[in-house]
């Protein structure tokens, strides 16, 4: 027996009067509708209302992080596109950069090489040209040197009565002086 | 349980009576008698204030504690019948339905702390049947206008009037009877059960046995009771709508 039955068994003793077991009573009614109603009341201020509230804070705070993700794969994904872009553009001009560059350094090749080669002509043509002035000049000099020779020698003929065999061994034997002192 | 029954210790007798008649007194020449059941439907007020109080002050954005997320899943449990069962648009009704279904329950609830049950008293859930047929009318003539109100009586065929009347009569009341009858009926049984079980070998077999069948007859059923009152309701308000 707990302490409430015992309470109930002293106020039975007491006379205390029930409802009967099936029983409409006005004042029960009465009393119960208010009881609901401040249960709806405290229903609702203590729980319903304070738990709706944070439900709705956080289904706008989730609404608000799904955006802002949202935004962020779009920011990125921009930035990822206009990376990719500039890459394909650095590449092309690294490219453009690569070939114009061997451009140059082909031409500039050629034209070194052209030059030399002009400039070898140039030289060997000179070469050529004082190699022939000084030939010519040597043949000159020789066919100068020669006539003096031969007036030279005629001269001593002259003096002498030399035969035609004498003239010629003298003529032969300057001549070949000749040939060797040159 | 056992405090229902009177037990006349010589002449093994069993009664069964109804709720004490608490309080006495009048206002300005009206007698007003307190029933046992409205003292303890203070007592439910009291333990569901502190209990939604305490569940329901401090809630962060995000739910780390137990406490939070009892009380959001508690408010979601209502929210998510409502709209089951009535539709979106009735989700006003989240709050009456989570309230008497509070109610209804602890109310139950408290034959285990060894008081008499509100809802075992008929004037208790018959005022909460009575809620339930103004909420139904209420909806029929919101949703079909007066003259949809009284045309829903004479359909589908005008000799179909006395019938309707009774069907619309008969829902609140047969709801209202089913949860006042068992509840009560679980503490006839219950207290019968005691009352038998004090008889023999001295009134030691009372003590555990009747445990199991408090499982069922206080636990179990009053949250069956409870569920079945609110679906009820929200089904017959949801359904008076007229098209």
């Amino acid at each position: 027996m707990d302490i409430l039955s015992l309470l109930r068994a002293f106020d039975e003793a007491a006379g205390q009067p029930t409802f009967s077991l099936v029983d409409i009573n006005v004042d029960t009614i009465v009393f119960t509708l208010i009881n609901t109603g401040i249960i709806v009341l405290i229903y609702f201020f203590f729980l319903h209302k304070p738990v709706c509230k944070i439900l709705d804070q956080r289904a706008a705070a989730v609404n608000k992080d799904m955006d802002d993700a949202e935004k962020a794969r779009k920011e990125a994904e921009a930035a990822k596109d206009e990376y990719e872009q500039r890459l394909l553009q650095s590449k092309d001009e690294a490219g453009k950069i690569l070939a114009d560059a061997t451009k140059r350094a082909q031409q500039r090749s050629d034209e070194i090489v052209s030059q030399a080669n002009a400039e070898a002509a140039a030289l060997k043509q000179r070469a050529e040209e004082s190699i022939e002035r000084d030939k010519k000049r040597a043949v000159n000099e020789i066919k100068d040197e020669i006539a003096d020779m031969v007036i030279l020698a005629a001269s001593k003929v002259a003096e002498k009565e030399i035969s035609a065999e004498d003239n010629e061994r003298i003529i032969a034997g300057e001549l070949e002086r000749i040939g060797k002192e040159n | 349980m056992q405090e229902l029954c009177t037990q006349v210790t010589n002449a093994a007798e069993f009664t069964v009576k109804g709720p004490l008649q608490s309080l006495k007194f009048s206002i300005g020449g009206l007698d007003i008698v307190i029933s046992e059941s409205i003292v303890v439907q203070w007592i439910v007020i009291g333990i569901l204030a502190v209990v939604f109080f305490i569940l329901g002050r401090n809630l962060k954005l995000r739910a780390t504690s137990r406490r939070q997320m009892a009380a959001e899943y508690i408010v979601g449990f209502f929210r998510g019948m409502v709209n089951d069962t009535m539709g979106v648009k009735y989700k006003k009704y989240t709050v009456y339905i989570g309230a008497l279904f509070c109610m209804s329950l602890v109310s139950s609830l408290m034959g285990l702390l060894g008081l008499r049950a509100p809802t075992s008293d008929l004037s208790v859930v018959a005022t909460w049947g009575a809620i339930t047929f103004i909420l139904t009318q209420r909806n029929k003539i919101k949703t079909g206008g007066i003259k949809g109100f009284f045309k829903g009586f004479v359909e589908p065929m005008p000799f179909m009037l006395p019938f309707n009347i009774i069907g619309e009569i008969a829902n609140p009341v047969s709801q209202s009877l089913r949860h006042f009858a068992n509840i009560l009926a679980g503490s006839v049984v219950g207290g019968l059960i005691y009352f038998a079980l004090g008889q023999v070998a001295g009134g030691l077999a009372s003590i555990g046995v009747p445990a199991i069948l408090s499982l069922y007859f206080d636990l179990f059923s009053s949250f069956i009771q409870a569920y079945i009152f609110c679906t009820l309701t929200m089904a017959y308000v949801s359904m008076a709508e007229c098209d």
